[in-house]
């Protein structure tokens, strides 16, 4: 309930979730839908207020309050933290009459009293598992049960109007990124003067858990295994953007990498930064200053009206300059929104379908991961930048606070 | 001896008003206000019955049996004669009726789990009447 009560116009995290219900059901009046069928985890999280880790749905009529579909051992408790009334949010079961099929078309049907016309969908293609395209067996199921609609994929709608970010959301990411500074800050305090010895990846990961919990994050919500720890070998896979803590145990001349994950109330926290465990070699700062510098370009000229490709060929002309090219991937950043609104950049209008569009212009407003990855799998070492920024007419803001730096500690 | 109600009788309605009255104080029924229909199709005469019972803050309200048409009620269970006939007798239990799909519940579902103990409540004191199937 402190969720609902909180969140007036005065509370620096305020969303007005009405006004991006009606905002959708603009564009479904211009568009001729009669009701919005919503699957993927970003439109439940961008429309709802609510973290739904359950298969959910949310119906959307052309006027009126939406309602939220999930599963029913869940329901109450999304009830409680939606903004949404508890009679829009049902809970769905594997019961007669209660599966999620039967349910949200007899809703449609009986409730809605829409029988005809035209539903809008959401599908498409993802790299990314919870994206939550509607399966083809839902979506066979729900064009038999409600055989008058024509269902049309509409995912444009929520993804044009998620794009450019509100004032609420930016400081839940403000907020989730000083969840992940502070972590940092618990990290390296455990590993300095000789603390990483003994330490294991999973006892990092932990430490930093720990210490962002205590400062309020929810979760460290990355798919790709909460808090992401390399260390030695690890830091080198080739592309390298996955690395689940490991029970490998921190050696002396380790590279390390802590890639540390937190949520406040769907903004989320990304800040990954890099440490060199004595004795460090001078080809191992030859490295460590390539990826600083491939990062700082980033950040000096993410801006309003770059693209993503500008950017690449600025960077990867430096580094053909200096002779790092194979160990840089060449992208350097990754779509954000609410939880479950990640990777791809822009609006799908890219040549390759779903992928970002390396042409997409940034505008003021939006908000992107910064991110590098630098590997060197022969040399065992590698380095990661992730970092939430806010695109500003002539700069961008990186929400995270934590120092741009790779920490050499004996 | 005792007499056996024809189910779903107006007979067997009154003794169901009457029993339920006088087993279930709102204290009882969680001074809930909700209204349950049952919906029987395939009757053994071909017809489709309704059974519907309303509770007004915890106090049983009205007490219905009739053919076609059912009332407006927040839940509604529907499903063959002989499926409640068999929970009527002891030998299915309705959480197996629902999870095989013998039954199908409408209504919101996050109500119905707070609601359950009640309507376990309300079919125990109707398996009490003596019934004729």
């Amino acid at each position: 309930m402190g969720k609902k009560t909180c969140c007036t116009e005065n509370d620096p995290f305020f969303i007005d979730y009405p006004g991006r219900i009606k905002s959708i059901q603009e564009a479904m009046a211009s568009e001729g839908f009669d009701v919005y069928l919503g699957s993927r985890l970003r439109t439940i999280s961008w429309t709802t207020d609510a973290f739904c880790p359950w298969r959910s749905y949310i119906v959307i009529p052309r006027e009126g309050l939406p309602t939220l579909f999930t599963f029913v051992i869940d329901a109450s408790r999304v009830a409680d933290d939606t903004w949404l009334p508890e009679d829009n949010v049902r809970g769905y079961a594997p019961l007669g009459g209660q599966d999620q099929i039967t349910q949200i078309s007899d809703f449609i049907k009986d409730e809605l009293k829409i029988r005809k016309g035209r539903l809008a969908y959401e599908t498409g293609l993802s790299n990314y598992t919870p994206e939550g395209n509607l399966s083809q067996y839902e979506y066979e199921m729900f064009t038999a049960a409600l055989p008058g609609l024509e269902f049309v994929n509409a995912h444009i709608i929520v993804d044009r109007l998620s794009l450019i970010k509100d004032e609420g959301t930016i400081n839940r990411f403000r907020e989730a990124s000083r969840y992940t500074d502070v972590g940092h800050e618990a990290v390296r305090e455990a590993l300095v003067n000789g603390g990483w010895k003994g330490k294991t990846e999973t006892e990092i990961a932990g430490i930093a858990e720990c210490a962002m919990r205590k400062a309020g994050s929810e979760w460290a919500w990355s798919f790709t295994a909460g808090n992401e720890i390399a260390s030695g070998y690890r830091t080198g896979y080739a592309g390298g953007a996955c690395t689940p803590a490991t029970r490998r145990e921190l050696q002396p001349g380790d590279s390390l990498m802590v890639d540390l994950h937190a949520m406040y109330r769907l903004g989320l926290g990304d800040y990954a930064y890099n440490y060199l465990i004595a004795p460090v070699t001078d080809r191992m700062r030859w490295h460590a200053r390539n990826y600083i510098d491939v990062v700082q370009m980033c950040i000096d000229n993410y801006r309003e009206g770059i693209t993503p490709l500008g950017l690449a060929s600025m960077v990867m002309e430096m580094a053909e300059e200096r002779g790092f090219t194979d160990y840089v991937v060449p992208g350097f950043e990754h779509g954000i929104g609410m939880m479950g609104d990640e990777w791809r950049i822009g609006l799908n209008t890219g040549p390759i379908k779903y992928w970002t569009d390396p042409n997409h212009v940034y505008q003021a407003g939006e908000m992107l991961i910064c991110a590098v990855q630098y590997a060197c799998p022969e040399e065992k070492i590698g380095f990661r930048y992730e970092c939430p920024i806010l695109i500003h007419e002539n700069c961008c803001e990186l929400m995270a606070k934590f120092p741009l730096d790779v920490e050499e500690i004996d | 001896m005792e007499d056996k109600l024809k189910y779903l009788s107006p007979e067997w309605r009154d003794e169901a008003y009457r029993r339920l009255s006088a087993e279930l104080d709102p204290e009882k029924m969680n001074y809930a206000t909700t209204s349950l229909v049952s919906v029987y199709h395939n009757c053994p005469d071909g017809k489709e019955r309704y059974f519907f019972v309303s509770c007004v803050d915890g106090a049983i309200g009205d007490v219905s049996v009739g053919e076609g048409e059912p009332p407006e009620a927040e839940f509604s269970i529907s499903g063959d004669y002989d499926v409640f006939a068999k929970m009527s007798r002891g030998e299915l239990g309705a959480q197996a009726a629902l999870m095989s799909g013998k039954l199908k519940l409408k209504g919101n579902m996050v109500k119905a789990l707070k609601l359950s103990s009640l309507a376990d409540r309300l079919n125990r004191v109707i398996a009490t009447i003596p019934t004729q199937f």
